[in-house]
């Protein structure tokens, strides 16, 4: 496999690359060269240029300088069809796909229909996709069902379908396990396109998986190239320094006391809401506790109905001791001791992409104080700015539009938002899905704060390692109910893994 | 291992939602809401059902119907276009002024309407999608030449309009089959094949997520320059029917059109962020607009009250309409 590598031609040549957005520099002089058959990993933190480079190689922007060469022919595509037509293919990590379509749809435009002179028939588009989707392995969604029906799992495996489909030359990956949480359909189809002269980019967060699948890894920091790296040949913490530009503090320290036996703050009694199926559960202050769960086993449901979003089907919650009906994301925030939600996909459901971040902060303070007064811009600076703190989001970021922010400082800004609202108990949906490890950190750290000041969090994670590593508690969650309640100690990600496959991969791992 | 995880992606749930959703999808409520206004039309008014009746009711509805169809592509696709008023005013004087007799003839002067509606909506088209500006402000400037255009080429309703569209286009095709009729089913029947090709998916995708359908490999642009053009083109179309039936020209025609086609737009259903509706469903919002005035005056309601009793009736609809389509809605992650 290796030799393979070594002597196999160069797919993609990037020399040069720089991309400036007005006065800002997104990338400059960005070198990178990715072997035929070969996965390459680039690495960097949010705001280092990876998107930028995607976008590039995607069609999507054109580089100011630089030149790319794909197969030795240049490489300037003006569209993503045109990239497409050149053999490269991209699974966006914002994704793509139209909501109220199908899959087949989704799986085949921009050309849907054969036909010239008359639309294909429906059933003969179902069929064609359906093919691509036992070819790549693809089982378990109907390629007539609606993708804002699907789970976000699955409309994730559906985007990386579509890219595959088209990988003749360079498949690019952007965090394309955010919402996967086994990764093992996606690594063999990779291995399927390497074993084709395929050559994948891969990016991700996740150093386990890039260590499993690629063979090198480019590090960007501030839009430049800092080195290509074989990955064998260096270690997690080499990597980090070369990320951040020094080495992290240790992520796996513990200061979660395990045994919080403050006041409950939030009970739930035989709860049925969606997929939730009388569930019990009790948020003590100065916990926090973890959701372990595979996709699909009424997580969503549970945050969403903790945090006034959905209402519950059946069963009684209880805030701060006192029944409380949870009508609305603001009740829940007002409601005794408040619940503060933070969503899953915060593009669409938590962001006021055109409001600065200030403006995005203060947000649910001022809805929470209700009257019509006029909002003072310092004072709602000064007031954002007490609460970013907490997150470690730079004050410079505050008169940004959050639109412009890196994901990274949007989750940050939603994270303040929630601290805000003064709330005791945080519901925190993956909060640190698909942000770079340097806030990764600041929210880690900012969840110990609040649990230590007498708050008490809910959080679902899809990265085991860091429900084991924050959780004073970990509740697994399978079909519905919750099946384990596993106290810190003895948490590891085997114990989680075998958990959440339910009573019979419990019985396995014991 | 590897299946047990993959088997518990919960299959796409097989729900009764799914006959909500049709009806939720297509043209199915507004259809309905038009049987229920023509059967109380019939039994207050039994002369409805004369041929006479039935043709000059089709004839009156026909070009706002047209006019509403052209404005649901732009409104499909996530904008708005104002400019109806303008080009029904412009093409209507157009025709005025160019009488050319015969079936040739009205072929001609079809064809200079068209063409007239077509660089209307090209020139819309080109200011929203290539020059990015917004699409209210853009059609509202083309509108307001459309109209001063009007004006300069006709200062006062008058002109002629050829005797073959007046009475050709306005009457009959074969016994009881009227024109307007085969017009409004050719209308409907060219939507079910547009929005089965690849434009018309394009269509639907832009007007549902712009940034998603670009990624996708959707030319998004080309996809709102098209939207314009064809609505332009029927545009035209509503301006000629308009002509052939008022056999007049007036540089005003197209001004009571603005407002109202937006009312059949809405009230077929269609929705104004974009992505979901369909032309036949704004035919029969159009239709309804139309055979409710009817209903109304044969009720003898005060022409003073009608408006407030079409607002309220749009407005039920409309309530009703979103009720079915949050039925239809997915729960749990939507």
């Amino acid at each position: 496999m290796d030799r393979l590598v070594e002597d196999a031609v160069d797919l993609l040549r990037v020399a040069g690359l720089s991309r400036r957005y007005g006065a800002t520099v997104a990338l400059k002089h960005v070198d990178i060269t990715i072997r035929a058959g070969e996965v390459h990993a680039i690495l960097g933190e949010n705001g280092a240029g990876k998107s930028t480079l995607v976008k590039i190689l995607s069609g999507v922007v054109q580089p100011n300088e630089g030149q790319m060469l794909l197969d030795g022919a240049p490489h300037t595509p003006r569209s993503i069809f045109d990239a497409r037509n050149c053999g490269v293919s991209t699974a966006f990590q914002e994704l793509s796909l139209i909501p109220h379509m199908t899959v087949a749809e989704n799986l085949l435009l921009p050309n849907v229909s054969r036909g010239w002179v008359w639309p294909e028939r429906k059933r003969s588009i179902l069929a064609r996709a359906g093919e691509i989707m036992a070819d790549w392995e693809i089982v378990d969604i109907a390629p007539e069902s609606l993708v804002e029906d699907l789970p976000l799992a699955q409309r994730q495996r559906i985007e990386i379908t579509r890219a595959l489909s088209h990988a003749r030359g360079l498949l690019v990956l952007d965090e394309p396990t955010a919402a996967l949480p086994d990764t093992r359909w996606l690594f063999r189809q990779i291995r399927r396109l390497t074993g084709l002269g395929v050559a994948v980019m891969y990016i991700s967060h996740r150093l386990s998986e890039v260590r499993e699948i690629c063979q090198q890894a480019t590090i960007l920091r501030n839009g430049t190239t800092i080195e290509t790296v074989r990955l064998a040949g260096v270690d997690d913490a080499g990597i980090f320094a070369m990320m951040v530009g020094h080495a992290p503090s240790d992520p796996t320290a513990r200061t979660v006391d395990s045994t919080a036996s403050g006041a409950v703050l939030l009970t739930a009694r035989d709860l049925c809401v969606g997929a939730v199926q009388g569930l019990n559960l009790d948020l003590r202050a100065g916990e926090i506790v973890g959701v372990a769960a595979l996709e699909g086993q009424g997580q969503q449901d549970l945050f969403r109905v903790l945090g006034g979003v959905t209402r519950r089907d059946s069963g009684q919650i209880a805030v701060g001791g006192v029944e409380a009906d949870l009508g609305s994301p603001g009740k829940a925030q007002r409601t005794g001791p408040g619940i503060a939600f933070v969503p899953e996909e915060r593009k669409t459901d938590g962001i006021f992409e055109n409001l600065t971040a200030a403006s995005n902060i203060v947000m649910a303070d001022f809805a929470a104080g209700g009257g019509g007064w006029f909002v003072n811009g310092q004072i709602e600076r000064r007031r954002a700015g007490t609460s970013a703190a907490r997150v470690a989001l730079a004050p410079r970021y505050l008169d940004f539009e959050v639109g412009n922010l890196s994901g990274g400082n949007q989750q940050k800004v939603l994270l303040a938002r929630a601290l805000m609202s003064g709330a005791k108990i945080l519901v925190l949906f993956d909060p640190a899905r698909g942000v770079d490890v340097g806030t990764k950190q600041s929210i880690y750290a900012m969840m110990r704060d609040f649990v230590k000041s007498g708050g008490t969090i809910l959080f679902y994670s899809s990265e085991l390692s860091e429900l084991v590593h924050l959780s004073s508690r970990c509740l697994v969650m399978y079909d519905g109910r919750i099946v384990a309640d596993l106290p810190g100690p003895i948490l590891s990600e085997e114990t989680l893994l075998a958990a959440a496959h339910g009573p019979q991969g419990m019985k396995e791992a014991s | 291992m590897t299946d047990a995880i993959r088997g518990r992606d919960r299959a796409p749930r097989k729900t009764p939602l799914i006959s909500i959703r049709y009806i939720a999808d297509s043209a199915f409520l507004i259809v309905v809401i038009y049987a229920l206004m023509a059967v109380i039309y019939v039994a207050v008014q039994p002369s409805a059902l004369s041929a006479y009746s039935i043709e000059s009711l089709l004839n009156n509805s026909l070009p706002l119907m047209l006019a509403a169809a052209g404005a649901t592509f732009v409104i499909l696709q996530g904008g708005f276009d104002l400019s109806v008023a303008g080009t029904i005013s412009l093409v209507n004087v157009t025709i005025a002024i160019n009488p050319h007799d015969g079936p040739g003839g009205a072929l001609w002067v079809l064809g200079i309407s068209l063409a007239i509606g077509i660089t209307v909506g090209a020139i819309n088209g080109f200011i929203v999608a290539y020059l990015r500006i917004q699409s209210i402000a853009a059609t509202l400037a083309t509108m307001i030449i459309g109209q001063g255009a009007a004006l300069i080429i006709l200062k006062a309703p008058g002109g002629s309009v050829s005797d073959f569209m007046v009475y050709g286009l306005t009457g009959s095709v074969v016994d009881r089959l009227p024109f307007a009729l085969v017009i409004a089913l050719c209308v409907m029947a060219f939507w079910t094949v547009y929005s089965r090709t690849d434009a018309g998916r394009n269509l639907m995708a832009v007007g549902q997520d712009r940034k998603a359908a670009a990624l996708s490999g959707i030319n998004v642009r080309r996809t709102e320059f098209l939207a314009f053009v064809w609505a332009g083109a029927f545009y035209a179309l509503a301006a000629y029917m308009l002509a052939a039936q008022t056999s007049t020209g007036n540089p005003a025609a197209g001004t009571p059109f603005l407002l109202l086609t937006f009312a059949a737009v809405a009230l077929g259903g269609t929705a104004f962020g974009g992505g979901r509706g369909g032309v036949t469903a704004s035919l029969f919002g159009a239709a309804t607009l139309m055979l409710m005035q009817k209903v109304l005056f044969s009720l003898g309601v005060s022409s003073f009250y009608t408006g407030v009793i079409q607002g309220l009736i749009m407005i039920a609809a409309v309530l009703f309409a979103s009720a079915v389509n949050h039925a239809a809605r997915p729960k749990g992650h939507g």
